[in-house]
């Protein structure tokens, strides 16, 4: 028997211990995948406390031939995409993640290539950007996909769709992305980069 | 533009062949389109996780603490309001024989011999009409309308059982 399959039965059985352990092995997961479907980290903050709190309320109806994260997961995403329905996400700023001291990537001088850094950078920001436009539920199959290296069929148990459903909301929203991503170039290049010399 | 199958390969994520890889690149030169698929794809696969501020842990155990704390005092005050709400429509409804206690203890036990008689006859006349009902009743329904009948109220029970399980089920991430 695995840690984490003992934390679970443990917690099960009623010690706050053991799930705090399970708390501290999903952290991240559960917080990622928050912070890129509602975008801002004080509400990614509020969503995975929410949604450890309930899987922790819930514990009792968890199937432990089911994994965890994908349980847990699962949680997460619906609530996400809850709350996203609930609210329209007006805007939501990358320097928040400063203010909040949340992990901002920042090109590292020391690196081999300090400027294919920067530009790696700047293409996960716009990334981050663009995924506010795509529809909650492909949003979320988009996150557990590339964030998360989940399997199609994992995205499917997560989201309660078919391994079909996921397919296609996972190419539907990619070609959303490469359609927002087509249209933002120009206008980001020549905002972004008013100082540089042209190429010509 | 042609974008097939370009698009499918993009897409997919699957392993192409080195000639594929040729005809791929040529038409990303030309195609805006699939060039930007392929740089979201790219994208995609270089993503980061972000982690949470320090103590995420802690804030954690101070939110279930509380929420417990919440939980329980939700408890409490229902239970509180369950209980005098109980308490005030029984006092309500017993008002009329209540006020016979305030009487001479004479007037009161009359009044509850008066109750425990009406009562008893109550119950034996219903015993009674279902008796009548029973010996009555399957002379006039024909063993189909009986299996019509039982069939009718299974389903009843059925859906009673149904609503009952999904009214009290919370369901997961929600």
């Amino acid at each position: 028997m695995n840690d984490e399959l003992t934390w679970v039965i443990q917690a099960q059985q009623g010690s706050d211990e053991a799930f705090t352990k399970l708390v501290e092995e999903h952290q991240t997961h559960v917080y990622n995948l928050c912070y890129r479907m509602l975008g801002e980290p004080e509400a990614a903050e509020d969503a995975a406390q929410e949604s450890f709190l309930r899987a922790y309320q819930n514990l009792q109806r968890y199937d432990r031939n089911r994994p965890f994260a994908t349980w847990l997961l699962s949680i997460a995403a619906h609530y996400c995409i809850d709350r996203l329905r609930r609210r329209k996400l007006s805007v939501f700023s990358l320097d928040e993640e400063n203010d909040e001291g949340v992990t901002f990537e920042i090109a590292d001088p020391a690196s081999p290539n300090p400027e294919a850094e920067s530009v790696k950078r700047e293409e996960r920001d716009r990334l981050h950007i663009l995924l506010k436009d795509l529809d909650a539920t492909d949003r979320a199959a988009i996150v557990l996909r590339y964030w998360n290296d989940y399997s199609e069929i994992e995205i499917a148990e997560s989201l309660n769709l078919t391994v079909s459903a996921v397919k296609s909301r996972l190419h539907r929203a990619r070609r959303a992305l490469a359609g927002m991503w087509q249209e933002d170039k120009p206008r980001t290049r020549a905002e972004r980069r008013p100082h540089e010399t042209p190429a010509f | 533009m042609k974008h097939q199958p370009f698009e499918d390969w993009l897409l997919n994520e699957k392993l192409i062949t080195s000639e594929q890889k040729r005809e791929l690149t040529s038409h990303l030169r030309t195609c805006a389109y699939c060039s930007a698929l392929a740089e979201t794809g790219m994208a995609l696969n270089a993503v980061k996780a972000v982690s949470p501020r320090a103590g995420f842990t802690d804030r954690f155990q101070m939110r279930l603490a509380q929420r417990k704390i919440a939980d329980r005092r939700r408890r409490v005050w229902g239970s509180i309001l369950f209980t005098f709400g109980g308490l005030a429509l029984l006092a309500w409804l017993m008002s009329p024989y209540l006020i016979t206690f305030f009487s001479s203890p004479a007037t009161w036990i009359s009044t509850l011999v008066e109750w425990g008689v009406y009562l008893i006859t109550t119950l034996q006349a219903m015993g009674q009409a279902g008796f009548v009902l029973l010996d009555v009743i399957p002379g006039f329904l024909s063993p189909f309308m009986w299996m019509i009948l039982l069939s009718t109220m299974a389903g009843i029970s059925l859906l009673w059982s149904v609503s009952i399980w999904r009214f009290i089920r919370v369901p997961q991430g929600r």
